[in-house]
């Protein structure tokens, strides 16, 4: 009997062109987008911030700070005429003699930000200014000391500033790897396709039981749980079918269009868990949206509204780490944030089953509640 | 076959049916008539099991509703007035489904689902898309689904409702060669000439209350032949207290 729910519900969702583009084209384009589209935001060597400089002192202390500026890949020197930069630096006349003066009454240097220019990026350039600035004041220093103490001119001041400090090790990472763009919109947007089960779901099951399909299996001795069972299981198999051709589409498709591959990280068991588990959830929902809504058009845009608002909050549309951090605890309300975490675990931090188990607890527990609600309307309704 | 005595089912404060009993034959069509919220559709959903009753006592074959659903459910079909199977799959797909849903299998499956093909008449789109089907094409599928099981007792909720007069016909003598194959029905339908024409009984259901079962030779005989059955179903719900 179960053969014949699967296959019955596995054609009809294939025959359905509208299901098929929402549950595989709609994420996988998704991917390749968000992807492409955020692909700067994870490169540690793009250029944040354009600058120029207004070089008014024309002094070798004042040519040596733009020199030290040139090293840094986060800032980029534009020539004005160019374009509008970011950030634009004016050293005034009397700037290298101002270097090592105790009690001046301008400031050093002048600098004119754009309005769009985030304070944390401000921030970021005043420190690398700062250092470059003690850096030449160290050098006059040792130039001004020199004759009193010579080992100090022996000190080659270059080398503090060459010399790596430290390295950045990316946790669960492997070596020399990176959280790229891919690592974090292949999960989202699997979450995200996972829950349009409720189109294929809801069409079928309401003109089931609009039709009195449902009546008549229900007639033929068919159970409310055989008849849940014959939904589950298939658009179990289909959603476990979303992921895998969306970690391909990460692997092998995303770096075809100049983007970095998905590394699906170590746990396959974790991996199949966290997939298991959040297709749990979108089932539930679809089928509890199903069983409520009257009309196929109500469940869909019901179903449709219901995923936007979960994906929303859940850090699907906006990665979390981008929320105030009032709004990353909301977030946890979404079921969809709890599967984006257990698949971030995997992808991103290199956990395995034993660290995502909460969430997959989390996801079975809210679809099982939401198929017992669903079985319970269901059979009342069932039984006029 | 079906012996139904003092059925009564409530909705809150509403009868739906009250104290209803019957019987009925095998072999034997029985059209149920009545106006629209009589009770009809609750006591054929009775009968299937799928409605629970407040008491009364049901036995179909000789074994009581409550305790042996299953089996009952088993030996019994339902052809509900829609077209209760999946638009979006062929004939052949639907009759293999509700075969398979079934546990018919096997060489008892190719039987059933031939033996359905050929009652209905349905051999030209076995792989046409119900969808694509026209509205009396549709009706014969809806019915070849209910005969899947060999049913002994067929229960048909207005199978001829919104169908052309020409393939009204067709459907009506495919149910009428189910009396020749021993089969027991309970027809509902609007149509009192439908009745007439392959009922041999009838049932008249007003207000939850059965105010007339009657041959449809002795009731026609009783109004000395001068009558027809649309006459005496307007009589008979028209007046409060009538009954035949």
């Amino acid at each position: 009997m179960l053969k014949q729910m699967l296959q019955k519900e596995f054609i009809l969702v294939l025959r359905d062109k509208h299901s098929l583009a929402a549950l595989f084209i709609m994420p996988f384009i998704f991917i390749l987008i968000m992807s492409m589209a955020l692909k700067d935001t994870f490169n540690s060597e793009r250029a944040l911030l354009t600058y120029e400089i207004i070089d008014l002192d024309k002094t070798l202390e004042s040519k040596t700070l733009q020199d030290f500026m040139l090293t840094s890949s986060f800032l980029q020197r534009q020539d004005s005429t160019e374009s509008e930069t970011h950030l634009s630096i004016t050293i005034p006349v009397g700037f290298a003699d101002a270097l090592l003066e105790k009690e001046r009454q301008e400031p050093l240097l002048q600098l004119s930000a754009a309005p769009d220019v985030k304070q944390e990026m401000i921030l970021i350039f005043r420190a690398k200014l700062t250092a470059d600035i003690m850096r030449l004041r160290l050098m006059q220093i040792q130039e001004k000391i020199a004759p009193f103490l010579p080992d100090a001119s022996q000190l080659n001041l270059d080398t503090f500033h060459s010399e790596k400090l430290f390295d950045i090790d990316y946790r669960g990472m492997q070596e020399n790897e990176q959280p790229t763009s891919t690592q974090q919109s292949v999960p989202s947007w699997i979450v995200f396709g996972m829950f349009f089960v409720i189109i294929p779901m809801s069409t079928v099951f309401i003109n089931e039981r609009k039709q009195k399909t449902l009546m008549r299996m229900a007639s033929m001795n068919i159970s409310i749980p055989a008849l849940f069972a014959g939904k589950v299981i298939p658009y179990l198999l289909i959603n476990q079918l979303q992921v895998l051709l969306m970690i391909g589409a990460g692997i092998y498709i995303v770096p075809l269009l100049g983007g970095d591959a998905l590394t699906p990280g170590h746990s396959l068991a974790g991996l199949a868990l966290v997939s298991i588990s959040l297709s749990f959830a979108a089932i539930g929902t679809s089928v509890l949206i199903a069983t409520l809504a009257k009309t196929v058009e109500q469940a869909t845009t019901v179903g449709g509204l219901i995923n936007i608002l979960f994906g929303a909050i859940g850090g699907v549309m906006v990665p979390k780490f981008y929320m105030p951090e009032s709004m990353q605890q909301f977030a946890n309300i979404s079921p969809m944030s709890w599967g984006l975490e257990g698949f971030l675990d995997i992808f991103l931090r290199g956990h395995g089953v034993k660290e995502i188990l909460p969430e997959a607890m989390a996801l079975c527990g809210f679809g099982l509640c939401l198929l017992l609600l669903a079985a319970t309307i269901l059979s009342k309704r069932l039984r006029v | 076959m079906i012996t139904i005595n003092n059925l009564c089912k409530r909705y809150d404060q509403q009868l739906a049916l009250d104290d209803v009993s019957l019987t009925l034959s095998k072999g034997r069509i029985l059209g149920l008539l009545g106006p629209n919220g009589a009770g009809k559709t609750t006591l054929v959903s009775i009968l299937n099991g799928l409605t629970p009753y407040q008491s009364g006592t049901i036995s179909i074959f000789g074994l009581n509703l409550t305790d042996n659903l299953p089996e009952i459910r088993r030996r019994s079909s339902f052809i509900p007035q829609s077209f209760a199977f999946y638009e979006n799959l062929s004939v052949i797909e639907n009759l293999r489904f509700f075969a398979g849903i079934q546990n018919i299998k096997d060489k008892a499956a190719l039987n059933a689902i031939e033996r359905a093909i050929a009652i209905n008449r349905l051999e030209a789109m076995l792989d046409k898309r119900a969808h694509s089907l026209s509205g009396g094409q549709k009706q014969r599928l809806n019915i070849a689904i209910g005969l899947l099981n060999d049913p002994e007792i067929i229960y048909l909720d207005e199978p001829t409702a919104g169908i052309d007069p020409e393939l009204r016909n067709s459907i009506l003598q495919t149910i009428h060669s189910f009396k020749d194959a021993g089969k027991t029905i309970i027809y509902t339908s609007h149509y009192m000439q439908e009745i007439e024409q392959i009922c041999d009984e009838v049932a008249i259901i007003k207000q939850g209350r059965i105010i007339c079962h009657e041959t449809i030779a002795k009731l026609l005989t009783k109004e000395n032949g001068t009558s027809n059955l649309e006459t005496i179903f307007l009589q008979l719900t028209a007046s409060e207290d009538a009954s035949c």
